[in-house]
C-alpha cells in the first residue's frame, strides 16, 4: 500500500503539489489523473524519493521509499520515456539495475521476454522506437518483481497493441494482488483500465473516488427536461430508481430514466415539455470540467453518497482509512 | 495498517549492498562505447606524442625539460581526455536520464558516488600506469646517448612515472566529482578546462607572492610536480609527496561536497 499525506513541493514560490493526501490500495489499478503541470509527476519522484517533498510525507508498504533495503522489489518504476544510456543495450541496462540487488540474470532475460524486447535486447537503445523505449522502462519496472508498481504515462508513444498490452498487464499486475498507480492526462484510457481514480489539479486533489462513482456523477444517463409543470413532472417521475434534481425553475436534471420514458409521461399526463435532452457528457468532459476549477469543484465531487460506493467496493479496514483521509482533506 | 499479502514471492536475498552497487556500476563503466574509446585514445595518445616528442628531440635542452616530460609528453592530451572519461560517468547520467533509473535502484544515493569513484580509479590507475611502463622505456629508446637518458631505474624515475599514473587518476575523480556537482556533461568539461587551464593563468597575473604559492597547489600545479623530475623542479616547488597530497584533497574533497549535494539535491 502506497500512501502520500500532507504533501507539498514548492520551488520558489510555485507550489507544485499542494497538500495531497491519497491512498493507493493492492489488488486494484489506481489512476493517477490531471491535467499537464497537475503535479503528476512531481508526486511520482516524490513518492520514488527522488524529490524530497516541502512538506508531508510519502510511504510505500508503510516505509518511506529509500527505507527498504531492497527498494526494486518492493516498487517499480516507469518514469519518463528515457531514463537509459542511449549506448548500452537493453539487456546491459537491466543487467545494471539488477546487479545492485543481486538480482540474477536469469530475472533479466526474463522481464525482456515478458515485454517482448528478447529479439533486440542486444541492440543498443539509441536505435529504439518510443514504443520499444516504454517498452524497456516497463521492463525495467518489473525487473525486481515489485509489490508496486508506479508507471507515468506508459501508454505515451505506444501504437494500439502496445496501448492493449499494457492495459491487460496493469490489470494482470492488480490481479496478482500488486499495488498498480499509473499517471495518464487521458480520462478515456484510465476509464477502461482503472478501478480507481484519484484526480489532482493545480496540484491539489480534486477526486478520490472510483470509476463507476465518477461515471455516475459525471452525468452520464441524465435527462435535462424544461416544462412549466417542473413540480408536477418532478412528483411523477420519481421512484427508487430515478432522482430528480431542479436546477433552476423550470428546469429538471432527471437520473435514472431515459428520455422517452419521460416523454411518455408526460404525454399521458398532459404536461408540456419545452425541452428534453439526453445528458451526453463524455467522461472525458466530466474530467474537464472537474480539473477547470478546483475549489468549485472540490465539496461536490465528494458526496457522502460517493463515499459509500467507493467504499463498499473495498475491506472493511480501507474503508475506516479513507473516512479519515476525507475528514482530512475536508477540513 | 496491514498490508495484504501480495502474490510477488522474491528471495529476501535480494537487498542493495556496497560491493553490489560497485558490481553495477562496473558493469556500466565497460557496458558502453564510449569507456573503451576514451580508454583507448588516451593510451595510444600518451605512448604516440610521447615517441613523437623523443623521435624529434634536439640534443642540450635539458634544462627547460626533463626526461619524463618528453617520455610522458603525451600525458598533456590524456590529462584532458581521462577527465572526460571522469565527467561522462557521472554527468553523462543526468544527461540521458540514467540517473533516475540508477537513484530508484540505490535510493541512498551516495554509495553510487564512491563506486563510481572506485570504479573510475581501478580503471584508471592501472590503465595509465602500464600505457607510462611501455612509453616512457620506448621513448627512451630514441634518447640514448643524449643528455635526456634515464632509464625506469635511475633514481626518481620511476617515482615519477608512479606519481603521473596518481595524478592522471586523481584528476579523472576530481572531473567525475565536477560532473556530479554540475550534472552537465558540457558544463563540466568546461569547468574543468577552464578551472585547470586558464584559471591558474588568470590568478597568476596578480603580483603577489602568496599567489604564487598557493598556484602550486592547484590541480594541474600540483599534477606537474608529482611527475617531475627533481633536477627540474628545483625552484621552491613543493615536493612530489606534498603535491600528491594536495592533489589528493582536491579530487576527494569535491567528491564529499559532491556526495552531499546528490544526497540533498532533487533529481
Amino acid at each position: 500500500m502506497m500512501r502520500a499525506s500532507g504533501l507539498t513541493k514548492k520551488y520558489g514560490d510555485k507550489t507544485v503539489v499542494d497538500d495531497l493526501s491519497f491512498e493507493v490500495h493492492p489488488g486494484t489499478v489506481t489512476g493517477f489523473l490531471g491535467p499537464n503541470g497537475a503535479g503528476k509527476s512531481t508526486t511520482m519522484r516524490m513518492l520514488l524519493g527522488l524529490d524530497a517533498p516541502t512538506r508531508g510525507t510519502a510511504t510505500i508498504g508503510g516505509r518511506p521509499y529509500a527505507a527498504h533495503p531492497a527498494p526494486l522489489t518492493e516498487v517499480g518504476a516507469l518514469l519518463e520515456a528515457r531514463s537509459v544510456h542511449p549506448g548500452r543495450t537493453a539487456h546491459a541496462h537491466l543487467t545494471a539495475l539488477a546487479l545492485t540487488h543481486g538480482i540474477p540474470r536469469s530475472r533479466v532475460d526474463h522481464v525482456l521476454d515478458l515485454a517482448g524486447l528478447t529479439e533486440v535486447a542486444r541492440r543498443r537503445v539509441k536505435g529504439f522506437s518510443l514504443g520499444m523505449g516504454q517498452r524497456l522502462g516497463i521492463a525495467a519496472a518489473l525487473l525486481g518483481d515489485p509489490a508496486t508498481v508506479i508507471l507515468d504515462e506508459p501508454v505515451n508513444g505506444l501504437d494500439p497493441e502496445g496501448v492493449l498490452w499494457i492495459r491487460n498487464l496493469l490489470k494482470s499486475l492488480a490481479a496478482e494482488g500488486r499495488t498498480v498507480l499509473v499517471s495518464s492526462h487521458l480520462m478515456s484510457e484510465m476509464a477502461l483500465t482503472a478501478d480507481h481514480l484519484v484526480i489532482i489539479g493545480k496540484g491539489r486533489l480534486l477526486a478520490d473516488t472510483t470509476v463507476d462513482a465518477f461515471v455516475r456523477e459525471a452525468g452520464a444517463g441524465a435527462v435535462k427536461v424544461v416544462t412549466p409543470s417542473a413540480a408536477e413532472l418532478a412528483a411523477l417521475l420519481t421512484g427508487p430508481s430515478v432522482t430528480v434534481t431542479g436546477d433552476s425553475p423550470g428546469t429538471l436534471t432527471v437520473r435514472g430514466c431515459d428520455s422517452a420514458h419521460i416523454g411518455r409521461t408526460a404525454a399521458a399526463h398532459g404536461i408540456p415539455l419545452v425541452e428534453l435532452t439526453p445528458h451526453t457528457a463524455s467522461l472525458e468532459q466530466a474530467f474537464m470540467d472537474l480539473t477547470r476549477d478546483a475549489v468549485e469543484y472540490q465539496a461536490t465531487v465528494r458526496t457522502p453518497a460517493q463515499a459509500t460506493a467507493r467504499t463498499s467496493t473495498q475491506t472493511g479496514a480501507q474503508t475506516s482509512a479513507q473516512a479519515t483521509a476525507l475528514e482530512g482533506t475536508s477540513a | 495498517m496491514s498490508t495484504p499479502t501480495h502474490a510477488v514471492t522474491s528471495p529476501r536475498s535480494y537487498a542493495v549492498t556496497p560491493a553490489r552497487v560497485l558490481r553495477s556500476e562496473w558493469h556500466k563503466l565497460w557496458s558502453v562505447r564510449s569507456t573503451w574509446i576514451t580508454l583507448l585514445f588516451s593510451a595510444v595518445a600518451m605512448v604516440g606524442v610521447g615517441l613523437l616528442v623523443a623521435a624529434n628531440y634536439e640534443d642540450g635542452s635539458r634544462e627547460f625539460v626533463d626526461p619524463i616530460q618528453i617520455g610522458l609528453a603525451g600525458t598533456q592530451i590524456a590529462m584532458i581526455s581521462l577527465p572526460v572519461l571522469g565527467v561522462l560517468c557521472t554527468a553523462g547520467e543526468y544527461t540521458s536520464g540514467m540517473i533516475r533509473a540508477t537513484l530508484t535502484a540505490v535510493p541512498r544515493r551516495v554509495p553510487v558516488l564512491w563506486a563510481k569513484t572506485g570504479v573510475l580509479t581501478a580503471t584508471v590507475f592501472p590503465l595509465t600506469l602500464a600505457t607510462c611502463l611501455i612509453g616512457y622505456p620506448l621513448a627512451q629508446s630514441f634518447l640514448t646517448g643524449t643528455d635526456q637518458e634515464a632509464a625506469l631505474t635511475d633514481p626518481g624515475v620511476l617515482g615519477a612515472v608512479l606519481g603521473t599514473a596518481a595524478s592522471l587518476t586523481a584528476l579523472s575523480v576530481f572531473a567525475l566529482a565536477l560532473g556530479a556537482l554540475l550534472r552537465s556533461v558540457a558544463g563540466a568539461i568546461g569547468a574543468y578546462v577552464g578551472g585547470i587551464m586558464i584559471l591558474p593563468e588568470v590568478i597568476s597575473m596578480i603580483p603577489v607572492d602568496a599567489v604564487d604559492t598557493a598556484m602550486e597547489y592547484f590541480p594541474a600545479q600540483a599534477a606537474g610536480n608529482i611527475s617531475a623530475l627533481d633536477a627540474v623542479a628545483g625552484a621552491g616547488a613543493p615536493s612530489p609527496a606534498a603535491s600528491l597530497l594536495a592533489l589528493g584533497l582536491w579530487a576527494f574533497g569535491t567528491v564529499a561536497v559532491a556526495g552531499l549535494l546528490l544526497k540533498r539535491r532533487d533529481v
